[in-house]
């Protein structure tokens, strides 16, 4: 059976869309809206004045930081989705090539990891790391420093919960990519003459691309909002954006500010977004409509 | 395979030493044994043609031979020297795979210089040979910049082809490539496999579940089943003196009559021959004791309308050893130059399968009476397989 690429022109599909274009409009566009709005606005004595100004966005943009916690929330961002990728390229490889008979055990262990609660999951950490937790425990009885184990309430500590909570969407996204991958691919680089690292270089990593850039994405757009990671285990001492726009709110009360704030990080994550798209469309169009016939 | 170059000696070899010479290879896979004590030998620049049902071990040899797979008890020489254990890279080999196998994310240029890409052959000459091959495949220049997805089954066969013969390897390893071919398309590729070999001599090795592809193809033909290899011989061999029962019926269609043996003498209530004696060729290896399968193949009996004593088409010298059936025409099937009658013959379980040349006779009809007539020197006896 053949499926037939629909276009916009069908307006059975406009009306398909309806609903949920509807709700996404309501619940987010025009929030968004007023978002914007808010942000033109001024404060007096921690209530809101509303006037047509652009003083917030001048502060914003005079604050130096301000930008040094968004440049450090967009690093942070980054250095996640690396180690992310990093870490799920061996893990997703394995699952499909190597622990093929674990392969259903695996994929249960992480959706478990994955439906836990993140909170749950953080207060563990914090429990393991610290100086008189699991881990320092068992340093100490080695007869290794505690001192240079003592990360808790870093921003070394704020990373391991970002990956550590984030690296499940990276897995599943690599490990559905590879596993698409037809095995003889493999066995004709082998047969080749390429080495295992050769042929995973050359065949495996260029065809799990769509899974990583997916991965990518989802992992980049999460930890640029990461909220708990910075306060339970980095301590509060290194915020970022979403604990900065937080305490504008909240602490400070300057509702237009963080309004600004918010759609400054809503700026750098649809640039980042528009960016891969642009990316992954070039991508695309260099090997057009690859693996069209195969079954 | 590091160098490109032709692995073996071109100096002439006075003995003609196997190219691949495989002795008593099993192999299990956990308790279920996929082969049993299989020996292959593959001279230099022989084709060669595994042929079998499907699950009779023919692609687990393949892929032995190519170094997937390790046997498990045997040895195995490529080239002369044992090549166990050794990866697919380290072998003078090269597969062409049953869905090919292209990557789909390089161009047919890049595909078709991989291998030669991983021995680190200069570009310029990457380029040089990937247009010499690719001329050699019929495949237009202007395709190298393209994506496999973008070409047609057969020119991504050719394609296929093209990177496995780059690095010109010493056996060329085919795991049935044309099954997902249109029959159209299929005669023409296998013409250009055949052409092909005979062009660059390179050993092939051919793994295919369709006999006719083999018959054409091979100049040499194993019958392989449940793990063994059943027979191993030339196209004619296999086809008019099969080892048994088996191979005569994968191989075409035919007609077994049992019979009952005295010596060279048989006997048949269905067949009445002049001189019923078989001589020494026409007993099958795996035939033995007083009970056997008289094999005739459908195109060596002559149908006639009447008794055929005054039959035109029986040369005198064979007329005195000649056999003759009666029987009625249950059903005839019009197959372009020959017509396929099935004639029911008493005293015979199975009707008789008579190919005759469309022109030879007026066709006969639906419950007609008829005489087949066949040489006794055609007749082949076999053991009840």
């Amino acid at each position: 059976m053949r499926i037939t690429a629909k276009t916009w022109r069908d307006p059975s599909l406009w009306l398909a869309t309806l609903p949920l274009a509807a709700i996404m409009a309501f619940f987010f566009l025009i929030p968004l809206g007023m978002t914007a709005l808010l942000s033109f606005q001024g404060t007096e004595y921690y209530r809101l004045v509303w006037t047509w100004s652009s003083d917030t966005w001048v502060d914003v943009f005079t604050h130096w930081h301000y930008w040094s916690i968004l440049i450090r929330t967009l690093t942070m961002a980054l250095i996640c989705v690396a180690l992310c990728i990093l870490i799920s390229l061996p893990v997703a490889y394995a699952m499909v090539h190597r622990l093929k008979s674990l392969e259903n055990h695996i994929t249960i262990l992480i959706v478990f990891a994955f439906l836990t609660d993140a909170v749950l999951k953080t207060f563990g950490w914090v429990l393991f790391l610290d100086r008189t937790g699991v881990m320092n425990g068992a340093l100490h009885a080695l007869g290794l420093g505690a001192e240079a184990t003592d990360i808790l309430f870093t921003q070394a500590a704020t990373m391991l919960g970002m990956v550590y909570n984030l690296l499940p969407y990276t897995i599943f996204c690599i490990y559905l990519s590879m596993q698409r991958i037809d095995r003889d691919l493999m066995l004709a680089a082998y047969d080749a003459g390429a080495s295992r690292f050769r042929t995973f270089w050359e065949v495996t990593l260029p065809l799990a691309r769509p899974g990583i850039l997916a991965g990518a994405i989802l992992v980049f757009v999460l930890a640029l909002g990461v909220f708990l990671e910075p306060k339970v285990m980095g301590g509060g001492t290194s915020p970022m954006a979403a604990e900065l726009i937080r305490q504008t709110f909240e602490t400070r009360v300057n509702w237009p500010l963080g309004a600004a704030l918010t759609l400054v990080v809503i700026t750098i994550g649809t640039a980042t977004l528009a960016l891969a798209g642009a990316v992954a469309a070039r991508a695309m169009r260099a090997a057009p409509a690859r693996q069209e016939d195969t079954q | 395979m590091k160098d490109a170059a032709p692995l073996r000696d071109p100096a002439p070899v006075a003995d003609p030493a196997p190219i691949i010479d495989a002795v008593g290879i099993d192999k299990f896979y956990e308790s279920f044994q996929a082969l049993y004590d299989v020996s292959l030998q593959v001279m230099d620049g022989e084709f060669v043609a595994l042929v079998g049902p499907s699950g009779c071990g023919k692609t687990t040899l393949l892929k032995i031979l190519a170094g997937f797979e390790q046997p498990t008890r045997g040895t195995l020489e490529i080239g002369g020297a044992s090549v166990v254990g050794l990866p697919p890279s380290q072998r003078p080999t090269r597969m062409v795979f049953q869905k090919l196998a292209l990557f789909p994310h390089k161009t047919v240029q890049a595909n078709i210089a991989f291998p030669l890409k991983l021995a680190k052959v200069d570009a310029s000459e990457q380029d040089a040979r990937v247009a010499e091959m690719m001329q050699m495949m019929h495949l237009p220049a202007d395709y190298a910049a393209r994506y496999p997805a973008q070409l047609s089954g057969g020119e991504q066969q050719r394609v296929a082809l093209a990177r496995s013969m780059i690095s010109k390897p010493s056996v060329l390893l085919l795991d049935e490539p044309l099954s997902a071919l249109d029959v159209k398309l299929k005669k023409v590729l296998q013409t250009e496999i055949k052409h092909l070999h005979r062009t660059i001599g390179t050993s092939f090795v051919h793994v295919t579940h369709d006999l006719e592809e083999a018959m054409m193809l091979a100049d040499r033909i194993c019958v392989m089943r449940k793990g063994r290899i059943l027979q191993s011989g030339s196209p004619s061999d296999i086809y008019y003196r099969p080892v048994d029962a088996f191979v005569a019926g994968f191989i075409g269609e035919t007609n077994l009559i049992p019979v009952q043996m005295d010596g060279a003498r048989f006997d048949s209530s269905a067949i009445a021959c002049a001189v019923p004696t078989l001589d020494e060729a026409q007993f099958s290896p795996g035939h033995a004791g007083t009970t056997g399968l008289m094999m005739i193949r459908p195109e060596l009996i002559a149908m006639h309308l009447s008794a055929p004593e005054s039959a035109p088409n029986i040369s005198p010298e064979e007329a005195g050893s000649s056999c003759v059936m009666q029987g009625t025409v249950e059903e005839f099937f019009i197959k372009g130059a020959s017509i396929q009658y099935r004639v029911t013959v008493d005293g015979l379980r199975t009707p008789m399968i008579v190919d005759v040349l469309g022109t030879a006779i007026p066709p006969a009809d639906v419950a007609q009476k008829v005489w087949l007539s066949f040489g006794r020197r055609d007749l082949y006896l076999l053991g009840e397989g």
